[in-house]
Order: structure tokens, then sequence, then C-alpha cells
């Protein structure tokens, strides 16, 4: 009796019941799979017509051959036995399989595509100037996350305080700065400041822009930080005693770092591609130096090549803020005990 | 130190939460060792006459004095006056991101001043006395809320406080814990501790304290022994609460 309530309550997983019942499908034994999959291959190598544009006849058997590949994807997709990185591995296979008959058979003019948007000689021919434009865009980024982030960080403590007269400037200073165009912003540091005396070199002046508009995003992200650490965290750290700055850097700042991980990270990039404004006070940064060189090479391949480095600029960024998101709930979790 | 001397005073303490008048004029004395229950309805203002006392509620106006200096006096740090008084909250309130020796060993290394390896020595002692010695490298959230608590009492006994404040301690707990918490508070009670208790825990208070003091509507209405008021209260508010919860 006891026996039978016990396994009642143990959960059945799918398989031990399939297995149980000794019934499997034919299109869940893997033996099938294979040998659908080397028929698919042997199609692919024999019947597929040469590359051009295919005959009515050769459109029927490209066909064919996509529907035969979807059915064996969706077999694979719908066995909820199989693991999920196999399935992420044959859909991106799938995705490459339709690309190449796209390629194969479609009356596409990919020479000349390739020559416009992929030319290699005139990316070569552009390299130096956009690996300086690189160079730069990665200076401006970095040294206005830098300054926003040193900002922010004082401006959302500052609010902290809940003292009405700060409040009322840093309100101001967040909402100004989040409102005025930061193009507008770069023009005014770089080109009517020396009117007042004040002359700054445009990188300067671009960082100093990117900075102050970025620093009001930042400010409001660390104020959603401190505001999410419970009332009740702030009382017990006074009632052990612990001064205002002693309580903001070790209870409320460790806490508060947790949360806005992320959407600081998300502020980095879209302030790093910002940078791209910074040609209106002359700085050539990635994107100007790209859309130069297609102007004077009259081929706009740089600017698909820039796209890339972008790419190669941002994903690290987002990866690592995940890295560290996931580093952070695994340093709350371990189990030392 | 006379084992008599008052360590907590207060003097016609009124608190206002802008129109509405929760403390209306208290007037008590907490003797050292003397373990105080506060008692009475909800709203009757027990939590925020506690939380006054060490002004985590600013008054609005009376006198706090504790071992005979006006802690609302406006050249008081009161920063240092708490290290003196421990707290002990509903909701425990623990650091997540501190492990449970992390939590207990914060607030002596960097108000005491003491070094890491002293704290730490304390700290694994003050986990021994409350049971939890093996969960000292456990995170909060890995804890029960009865462990959770004790654990904040260890925190809070680390400061080494002439006094203890308890908040409704075992108030979020589920009943099988309570003990457990209660327990602790019993041994701390016995060791001679000065304690102020809002609780309602009958078995306890019964046991623990010296002194009832019944609260509603702002004001003490009536304290005594707990014999006294348990057995033969006076007040019809006292007695109306005690038919509803006894």
């Amino acid at each position: 009796m006891t026996q039978e309530t016990e396994q009642m309550r143990t959960p059945s997983r799918l398989a031990d019941v399939k297995a149980k019942v000794g019934h499997i499908p034919l299109v869940r034994r893997n033996q099938f799979l294979f040998s659908y999959l080397a028929f698919l291959v042997l199609y692919g190598a024999v019947l597929l017509p040469p590359k051009g544009t295919p005959s009515p006849v050769e459109l029927v058997v490209v066909a064919l051959y996509l529907v035969l590949a979807l059915a064996w994807v969706a077999i694979v997709l719908t066995d909820e036995l199989k693991p999920d990185k196999l399935k992420t591995g044959i859909v991106i296979g799938l995705f490459v399989l339709i690309g190449w008959l796209y390629y194969q058979y479609s009356t596409a003019r990919w020479s000349e595509m390739t020559f416009l948007f992929f030319n290699r000689e005139i990316i070569e021919k552009a390299w130096p100037y956009l690996i300086r434009g690189f160079w730069t865009t990665l200076l401006l980024a970095i040294a206005a996350a830098v300054i926003s982030t040193i900002l922010g960080l004082l401006l959302a403590v500052f609010r902290s305080f809940n003292n009405p007269v700060l409040n009322f400037f840093i309100v101001l200073y967040v909402d100004v700065f989040r409102a005025i165009p930061i193009i507008v912003l770069m023009m005014v540091i770089y080109y009517a400041f020396p009117f007042m005396n004040i002359r700054l070199n445009a990188i300067t002046s671009g960082i100093i822009a990117l900075g102050l508009n970025s620093s009001a995003y930042v400010s409001e992200i660390f104020r959603a930080g401190f505001l999410s650490i419970k009332k009740g965290q702030i009382e017990a750290a006074h009632a052990l005693g612990l001064n205002p700055i002693q309580t903001m850097r070790l209870v409320i700042l460790p806490q508060a770092f947790r949360v806005v991980i992320p959407p600081l990270v998300g502020n980095y990039v879209a302030s790093a591609k910002d940078t791209a404004l910074a040609s209106s006070i002359s700085i050539i940064e990635l994107l100007k130096a790209a859309l130069a060189q297609k102007a004077l090479l009259a081929n706009p391949s740089p600017l698909i090549f820039v796209t890339v480095l972008y790419i190669v600029m941002f994903v690290p960024l987002t990866r690592y803020s995940g890295y560290l998101e996931r580093k952070m709930q695994s340093s709350k979790r371990q189990i030392n005990v | 130190m006379n084992k008599n001397d008052v360590m907590i005073e207060t003097v016609d303490l009124q608190k206002y939460f802008k129109d509405l008048h929760v403390l209306k004029g208290i007037n008590t004395q907490v003797r050292r060792s003397e373990v105080v229950a506060i008692m009475g309805p909800s709203g009757s203002g027990k939590s925020t006459f506690l939380r006054c006392l060490n002004r985590m509620e600013e008054p609005t106006s009376g006198h706090i004095y504790v071992e005979g200096i006006d802690i609302m006096a406006p050249y008081i740090d009161i920063n240092k006056v708490r290290t003196e008084i421990g707290m002990v909250f509903q909701s425990f309130n623990l650091f997540p991101h501190l492990n449970s020796i992390e939590n207990i060993k914060l607030a002596p290394m960097h108000v005491r001043k003491i070094s890491d390896k002293e704290a730490t020595e304390r700290g694994m002692q003050l986990l021994e006395k409350v049971g939890l010695s093996d969960k000292a490298l456990a995170y909060p959230e890995q804890l029960s809320g009865g462990q959770q608590q004790r654990v904040a009492i260890a925190r809070a006994l680390a400061m080494q406080p002439q006094i203890m404040f308890f908040d409704e301690p075992t108030s979020a707990l589920d009943p099988e814990m309570i003990g457990e918490v209660l327990d602790v508070m019993r041994t701390m009670a016995k060791e001679g501790m000065t304690m102020i208790v809002v609780s309602h825990e009958m078995g306890f208070i019964r046991e623990a304290a010296d002194r009832i003091l019944f609260m509603a509507d702002g004001l003490i209405v009536e304290e005594g022994t707990p014999e006294e008021i348990f057995k033969n209260a006076q007040h019809a508010r006292t007695l109306d609460f005690l038919s509803k919860i006894l």
C-alpha cells in the first residue's frame, strides 16, 4: 500500500513512461533520422540542378528538396527528448540551407552586389582611415562612459539625501540635459564657448557633451537602483549605528549595483552610438570615416565593414554584462553551508 | 551601576504623522535588566513608540532620556546612541548581499572599529549562542524565517548593546519557527538583558516579562506585571483586547 502511494508520488518522466510502455514511434528512432539525413545529402548531391536560373521542372525538384528538409527539421524539433542545443544547431543549419538555395537558384546579381557592398579591395584601401576612426569612437565612448558614471552616481547619491533645494537643481539638470539634442550641446561647447574664452579641442568638447547627456540618464538609472532597496535595509543599518555614508557604501551601493548593471550597459551602448554625432564638430569618428571613404572611393563597402566593427565593439559589452549579472546572482546563491 | 537605575525614561512623548496624532504623551520608565512588553490593538502606536525611542521615527515633541541623557537634544549624535540600542525588526532586514557572519561583523568592524579577526571570533560565539554556528556562511535567502531572525538577533547583539528593542519579532514567522526565536529571547532575558518587546506572544510575556505596558489610541492605558494584567485588568480597552486574544 505504502509502496504504491510512494510510486504515485514520484513524478513520471516521459522517457520512463515510454520505456515502460515499449512503444517508440518510428519518427523517434534516431536510426530513421540518420537515414533520412543521408537521403537528403544524397538528394542534394545528385538531383539538385547546377547553379543558375532553374527550369520549371528543376524548380519543382528544388522546392521538393526544401519541403523534405523542412519535414526532417520538424521531426527533430517536435521531439521533446532531443537536447535544446541540437535543435538550435539544426535551426541554424536550416537557415544556412535556405540561404544557400537562394544563392544558387535566385537570379540575384551576386557579383555586382559583392563588388558594391563587400569589396575587399575598397576596404583595404579605406582600412587605415577606418581603424583611426575606430579608435576615436572607442576613446569618445569610454571617456563619456567614465564621466557619466561618476557624475550620474554623484547626482543619484545627492538626490537620495532628499534635500528639497538640492533636488530642485538635480531634477533641473537631469531634465535639461535629457532634453538638449547632443549635436546642439556639442556645437555650443565647441563653437560658442570660445567666445566666452573657454577653448576646448574637438575631442574634449565631444567627450564633455556626451558625458553630460549620458550622466542625466545614468543618474536616473542609479536612482531607480536606490529606490529598489527596501526601507528596512536602511533602517537596519541605522539601527546598528552606521552613519549615512557607511550606509550608502556598505549597504545600499552593493545591492544597487546588482540592479543597475543591465540598464547601465544598455545606456553605455546607446551613448557609444551617439559618438557618431561628434562628426558635427569635425571629429572623424568611425561612421564619419566610413562615410568619407565611401564618398571618396565611390563604393559603400566601408559602411558594411564599419557595421561589423560596431558589432565587434558592442556584443562583448552586452555579453560581459550578462556574465556579471550571472556572477552576482551566483555569488548570492552559492552554497557554502 | 545600580541594578535598579533607570535606563530609559520618556516624558510627554508625542508623535504626529501629518494630522494623525499617533502618540499622545507617553510617560514611562524602563529599568536596567527589566523586560518590558508592549501590547495593544493594531494602530495603538506601540511600534511607533518603540521606533521613537531610538529616533527611527522622529518624535514631534517630548523628551527621551537614555541613561539620563536627553537624546532629543540637538547636539546628540544619534548614531552613537543607536550603537547602545540593539533593534530586531519584524521583517528581519538582514543584508541580502552578505552572509550570516558578514552581516554580524559589519557594524562592529565599521562602527566599533574592531579587527576582522576579533569580529569574526565574537560573531561565531553569537551564532553559537543562537544555535546557528553551522550557518555562518549561508546567505539570508538560504535561511528559513526563524533562522534569519536569529541571525538578526545575533547581529544586534554583536554591538554589545545596553538594551534591546524587539519590534514584533515573531509576527512574520510560521508557527513552528516562533519557538526557536522566543527561546533565544528567553535566554537573553535570563542573562539580564534590558529588553523592550512589542509582541503578542502570551506565553513568552507571561514567563519572561517583568512588566506589561498596554497601549490604546496613543496612550499607555494600563501597566502592571503580567499577572496583574492577565488576571486583573481594569481598563475596558485592556479587557476587550485580552478577551479577543486569550
